[in-house]
């Protein structure tokens, strides 16, 4: 549309409500009116002259405009960060990421004093993921949770989200604590990751939240309490284990992506 | 200074821009709004809407469109308030629409913009009927969506179906 | 600005009904809340009256797809839902606002409007836009950046009203939306759903009869689980016998109706 503009004709008729100008030089005339400060201009200048109904409209618009934007404060330039953040991590998320920091801080503590460092870690690290995990769909922790559930983006591409982001904070904590105590990743982060999918996947059939819950309990009670009483860390922590999480790993991932519709119903379980 | 530079200083809260803002747009604003509602005090309150959102959310503006154009992004906020304003009185059934005119189509006396539409669609769009060029005006020239324009129009939503449908063979077959 | 019309756009509409069901059953619990109820409702305002534990909240959690049907026909926007179809579309086009609504209090109302607009795929460059209108519409525009947990009740359910109709939704289902409203802040609402009601199939679930009888264009009856009366408001309140309960006419409709079914005999 370069260097080409309406005529004055055409935009006069136009102002003063013509309802005969062709559909299409209508049409035309439109669209090259947004873009066109020049033809606006004009417009400006020919409403001016000639249709005084609408000088009178513009007055009247700010007359009460003026005063009403006094009264209202512009939007305040956004807090993106913080909406991006929220995106990842829902507010209830929060205080539960800053509780499995303060049981890895505990655990490093303890382990300070036991000696045992390495063990510790090993026997925390699968099921510290799991309380950021149950926080983020637990229905008494989330108080939006009736309206999240109801949202077309809840299901599966959420709870990646939710637990990417417990991950993101709850793993360079294991590295940190397992740096301090000589335990080597290698160790701990194939368990930990199979476990935490092995949670989606259950979760897919009777709730994350109450997965999360529940296996780790069975963690707990499996394999924690035996460690601590046989003083030797449980069969499923030794090195030659780790194809068998690599496996539980890949087969829950499997599950997890070919059931991905049931996470569409997550309210339905409660 | 142009619209943009505007917007994004209103954002900030200069009254100055808004002034000034309000004074570049209003015009062509109120002229485009007028040929599609026949109460002006409508107009007016729409326009007081559309204003007042732009000096309250000029920021949002600022952030979403990369290239957008200011003028652009200041009738969608105008179309949907004019909208809304017809969906509060259809309840009251006192529905303001700008009545239909035959078009008569003169010859070629008049200018006309032929870069921006070309001679086979002109002439299609001149030839349509005035009830199928309004809901392609609404779609396609206002942006607004099916439900939107059946509001504005006060026609049920099927018809503005049909009608879209018609339009668009009737376009399709003069570009054939 | 030219904007291209697709053909699905204005594709013959695959459905009669907004909601429609038949024979639906849903649990809440152990219990059968919703036991065997039809329904069929278009565009327009329909109140939803009942007595308590008459499965309305049960009801409006299952067409917002929060809880799945046990049993029978569901069907949304021409989808069923009982199946195990992708839900996202539907709930891209739904709107709900829960009873007892929870809300994270350090966001601002702009903020939590504007995060439940992304939970529903809009698209991002229509967000602040369709989040300011929202926020204008409920008429919170001026405490749009203040922080929910310094607004009274009445503000908090505003901003969860809209919450629910950001994204332009083609089914509202509003829980008590009235709830904590004062009665300037109710008529302005109801003028909101009398908009909404042009094009929209809202749903409303309420104790208040009067709001009813003024917002509604027809009204749906409850008690255990069915629906026991479905008509316009002059119809509900023509069917009240003068003998029985209630101030006014349409309240003294409810209880006739209500009692006729055996229902309240003795309870609230």
């Amino acid at each position: 549309m370069s260097g080409e503009h309406a005529s004055r004709q055409l935009i006069g008729r136009y102002v003063l409500g013509d309802a005969d100008i062709p559909g299409d030089e209508l049409f035309a005339l439109e669209s090259h009116l947004e873009s066109c400060a020049v033809c606006r201009a004009r417009l400006a200048d020919t409403a001016a002259d000639r249709a005084p109904a609408v000088g009178l409209l513009l007055e009247n618009v700010w007359s009460e405009l003026e005063p009403a934007s006094r009264a209202s404060a512009p939007m305040p330039v956004e807090r993106r960060w913080a909406r991006w953040l929220a995106t990842w991590a829902s507010p209830g998320m929060v205080p539960w990421l800053g509780v499995s920091t303060l049981v890895a801080g505990l655990a490093w503590v303890l382990a300070e004093v036991y000696r045992n460092g390495s063990a510790v870690v090993l026997l925390l690290a699968p099921i510290l993921p799991l309380l950021g995990v149950a926080a983020s769909w637990a229905r008494g922790l989330d108080p939006a949770y009736e309206l999240v559930v109801a949202t077309p983006r809840a299901g599966l591409y959420l709870v990646l989200r939710r637990t990417l982001a417990v991950l993101v904070v709850v793993i360079p904590l294991l590295l940190v604590c397992g740096a301090f105590l000589h335990a080597s990743p290698g160790l701990w982060l194939l368990p930990c990751l199979a476990y935490t999918a092995g949670t989606l996947a259950v979760g897919g059939v009777i709730g994350v939240g109450r997965a999360a819950t529940a296996l780790a309990l069975l963690w707990a009670v499996f394999v924690i309490a035996p460690s601590i009483g046989q003083q030797r860390l449980s069969i499923v922590l030794d090195p030659r284990a780790l194809p068998v999480w690599g496996a539980v790993l890949v087969a829950a991932a499997v599950v997890v992506v070919t059931r991905s519709r049931a996470y569409t119903r997550l309210g339905s379980q409660l | 200074m142009d619209e943009e530079q505007l917007v994004r200083r209103v954002a900030k809260g200069d009254r100055t821009a808004f002034e000034e803002l309000y004074r570049l747009t209003s015009p062509w604003l109120a002229v485009r709004l007028r040929r599609r509602c026949s109460d002006d005090q409508v107009v007016a309150e729409v326009m007081q809407e559309t204003y007042l959102a732009v000096w309250r959310a000029a920021s949002s503006f600022a952030g979403t469109a990369a290239g957008g154009s200011a003028v652009g992004w200041v009738w969608t906020i105008a179309a949907r308030r004019l909208v809304d304003a017809f969906r509060r009185r259809a309840h009251h059934a006192r529905t303001p629409v700008v009545a239909l005119h035959d078009v008569v189509s003169p010859a070629a006396e008049e200018e006309v913009l032929a870069e921006t539409v070309g001679d086979d669609l002109g002439g299609a769009l001149r030839r349509l009927s005035p009830e199928l060029r309004q809901v392609l005006q609404a779609m396609v020239l206002d942006g607004l969506s099916v439900r939107e324009t059946a509001v504005l129009l006060g026609v049920p939503e099927g018809t503005v179906k049909t009608r879209a449908r018609r339009a668009r063979i009737a376009m399709r077959e003069a570009l054939s | 600005m030219i904007r291209a019309v697709g053909a699905a756009e204005v594709a013959p509409a695959a459905y009669a009904w907004e909601i429609r069901a038949e024979g639906l059953k849903v649990k809440a619990g152990r219990r059968l809340a919703v036991d065997g109820l039809d329904l069929s409702l278009g565009a327009g305002v329909h109140g939803l009256l009942g007595p308590n534990g008459a499965g309305k909240t049960t009801l409006i959690r299952s067409l917002a797809t929060v809880l799945r049907p046990a049993d029978g026909d569901l069907e949304l926007l021409g989808a069923s839902v009982g199946g195990r179809i992708d839900l996202r579309q539907v709930r891209r086009q739904l709107g709900y606002l829960p009873q007892e609504f929870g809300y994270y209090k350090r966001f601002t109302v702009r903020e939590f409007v504007e995060y439940m607009a992304w939970l529903k795929e809009m698209s991002k460059k229509d967000i602040p836009a369709a989040v300011q209108r929202a926020i204008e519409r409920v008429g919170l525009a001026d405490r749009a950046d203040d922080r929910l947990k310094t607004l009274s009740g009445g503000m908090v359910r505003r901003a969860g009203i809209a919450q629910a109709i950001v994204n332009d939704p083609r089914v509202l289902l509003l829980d008590e939306p009235t709830a904590g409203l004062d009665p300037a802040q109710r008529m302005q609402f109801r003028e909101l759903l009398h908009e909404f009601g042009t094009d929209t199939c809202v749903l409303v679930s309420t104790h208040l009869v009067e709001d009813v009888a003024a917002a509604c264009t027809d009204v749906l009856l409850m008690d255990r689980g069915k629906t026991i009366f479905q008509g316009t408001p002059d119809d509900l309140a023509a069917a009240g016998d003068t003998s029985a309960a209630g101030d006014s006419a349409i309240e003294r409709g409810y209880s006739t109706v209500l009692a006729r079914t055996g229902g309240g005999r003795g309870s609230w």
